[in-house]
């Protein structure tokens, strides 16, 4: 479910970073104010490590030869509590999309928010610890893991379908989206929730004080629908109102501020296919007097085989000129050595 | 298995990267840092018809390449984990958008095929830069420039303790897994009914591990926080540097060079 950068808009990026950001700066205030003590600073630490090793472990899913594993954050939120939670799992996805390409920088925001936010701060809270309010046994805690990870991954996914269209970078509409990636993640859920259950009920009948320390703790700083909401709303206000509307109108908002500076929307009246072969000319007017001949569509076809061109000659020289720097490097070094 | 395998060689094989000698390993990681940023957000502001501008953006990352001696197929392989969601999210621009830009010779070139070339560029141009980053700056390095940036020390010390220890139960994971295989030789991987168990000695294990490590810590004088002796500053070298390569990406983006040339 990681979005990686090329899915979102600069936009939608930013918009969702500055709101997970919020969260996360939230979640360590929080944390030192309240939540920690020392040594729960290694058990978050060596918890990210253990989702990261977790997720490599691969399980048979009965009846259809595949496999699967597991997600880890009810998991996480169940053994840590959701602050402490939230953060490991923020660790985890910066990890992923430094060393594994799993994400990217632009799109942690919208990864944050949808695989540690929704499960942390919405699943846990509302789905998780209701279900364990009255009692807690093996089975109703394998009963709330897989209900909240069901709903958690559902909300993600649809968030993941809302960041998408709002990018404006697929043409598929917002309803096949959905079609197409909330069932997907229902088979997913279901069964990383039973997952999920059957090995928070077994910590919990090897080591029930793990389980029952961070229930516990919950109940004593509950988390404020209130905050919540409060946050959902700032969000849903920039992606419903703001992003849209650069979503639809301008395919972009940092575009859109280009295209203030060098004043490059000058395409009026015209059919949308001769209006987008416009833009590609635009786009790639490189060598002009190179273009086939003085007909339109070869003229668009000359100016961006030559666009093209001109891409690949700058790769050249880019490539010539790093080459030469390293040979200048090297000289430089068997230089020294001689000269020693 | 092999999977786990294969996470640990990932690990180790950038981790030693960033420990060698080059010009680009020479760079100070805050500025690789602010660099990759505005090469990303550059990217991804161009128009999904504009592939010949992102052409050019393609020689950032073999540049860098180049001068960090940085083996191509490394990179490439890594790429291949962030392309297939972009791929499928592409997939249908190709059945939607189906008007046809211009002519290639006899064959018609349609807008849903530019703009799933398009998308499928800025997805290998992103991540390289985020792995061109990553495959020249040393962990420890980027710890330090998050601090420098002022990120909250709790959020570092989860990420470099992630980091550190993701092996170590990578390898643990590894053992308990050729252990259940070998109890278990009729079966591929682990049995659905098994995974609970499984996962949830694991947990055991990790805690308990978590344990001696904050143990050992505490007898180091570990109080919760990080200190250094080393705070990166930007320096009027890295600042020059900043302006100058960033300077050169905005001005990629927004003077049309096609008309320049």
């Amino acid at each position: 479910m990681h979005m990686s950068d090329s899915l979102v808009s600069f936009a939608v990026g930013t918009t969702m970073a500055a709101v997970s950001t919020g969260a996360v700066g939230y979640s360590i205030r929080k944390i030192k104010k309240t939540d920690l003590d020392n040594s729960k600073i290694p058990m978050m630490g060596v918890m990210g490590a253990f989702v990261f090793a977790a997720q490599m472990i691969n399980f048979t899913i009965p009846g259809t030869g595949s496999s699967g594993h597991i997600g880890g954050g009810i998991l996480l939120a169940a053994l840590l509590g959701p602050y402490p939670a939230f953060i490991t799992l923020t660790s985890v996805l910066i990890i992923q999309a430094l060393f594994f390409a799993d994400g990217g920088l632009l799109a942690l925001g919208c990864n944050i928010f949808n695989m540690g936010f929704l499960t942390c701060f919405i699943a846990y809270p509302f789905i998780y610890r209701q279900i364990l309010k009255k009692s807690v046994t093996p089975k109703r805690i394998a009963l709330a893991a897989i209900l909240a990870v069901v709903i958690g991954l559902q909300l993600g996914s649809f968030s993941v379908v809302v960041e998408t269209t709002a990018s404006g970078v697929t043409e598929l509409p917002f309803r096949s989206l959905l079609i197409w990636m909330q069932p997907i993640h229902l088979a997913i859920g279901i069964i990383e929730g039973v997952i999920t259950g059957a090995v928070l009920s077994f910590v919990y009948k090897s080591r029930k004080e793990i389980i029952m320390n961070s229930l516990e703790k919950g109940t004593q700083k509950k988390i404020s629908m209130k905050r919540v909401l409060v946050i959902f709303a700032i969000a849903a206000i920039f992606i419903g109102g703001f992003l849209s509307y650069f979503a639809s109108s301008n395919p972009d908002g940092l575009e859109w501020a280009i295209q203030g500076i060098t004043q490059g929307s000058e395409i009026v009246n015209s059919s949308k296919t001769h209006l987008k072969a416009q833009e590609l000319q635009e786009n790639t007017a490189i060598l002009p007097h190179y273009s086939f001949d003085g007909e339109a569509q070869d003229s668009v076809l000359g100016t961006s085989v030559s666009g093209v061109i001109g891409g690949i000659v700058t790769l050249v020289v880019t490539i010539v000129s790093g080459l030469v720097i390293m040979k200048i490097k090297k000289n430089k070094g068997n230089r020294v050595v001689t000269d020693k | 298995m092999s999977s786990i395998n294969k996470s640990i060689q990932q690990i180790t094989a950038l981790e030693e990267l960033a420990h060698r000698d080059t010009l680009l390993n020479k760079l100070a990681p805050s500025v690789k840092l602010i660099i990759t940023f505005i090469y990303v957000i550059t990217v991804i502001s161009f128009r999904p018809l504009d592939v010949s501008g992102l052409v050019f953006f393609a020689s950032f990352p073999v540049f860098l390449m180049i001068i960090g001696e940085i083996p191509f197929q490394v990179l490439l392989s890594r790429c291949m984990i962030a392309l297939p969601f972009a791929f499928f999210a592409g997939l249908s621009n190709l059945f939607l958008e189906k008007n046809t830009i211009f002519y290639f010779g006899k064959f018609g070139i349609t807008e849903g095929e530019i703009t799933f070339t398009s998308l499928m560029l800025k997805a290998v141009l992103t991540v390289m830069a985020v792995l061109l980053l990553v495959a020249s700056t040393s962990m420890n390095d980027l710890i330090y420039t998050l601090i420098s940036l002022h990120i909250p020390s709790i959020l570092v010390i989860q990420i470099m303790m992630t980091y550190r220890y993701m092996s170590v139960l990578l390898k643990e994971a590894s053992l308990m897994y050729h252990a259940y295989l070998l109890r278990a030789p009729k079966e591929k991987s682990i049995k659905l009914n098994d995974m609970g168990t499984f996962l949830g000695q694991m947990i055991l294990r990790s805690i308990d591990r978590a344990e001696r490590i904050y143990h050992a810590m505490q007898c180091r004088g570990f109080n919760g926080g990080m200190e250094f002796s080393k705070r990166e500053k930007l320096g009027i070298k890295g600042w020059i540097t900043v302006v100058v390569a960033g300077s050169l990406i905005i001005i990629l983006r927004v003077v049309n060079i096609n008309k320049i040339l």
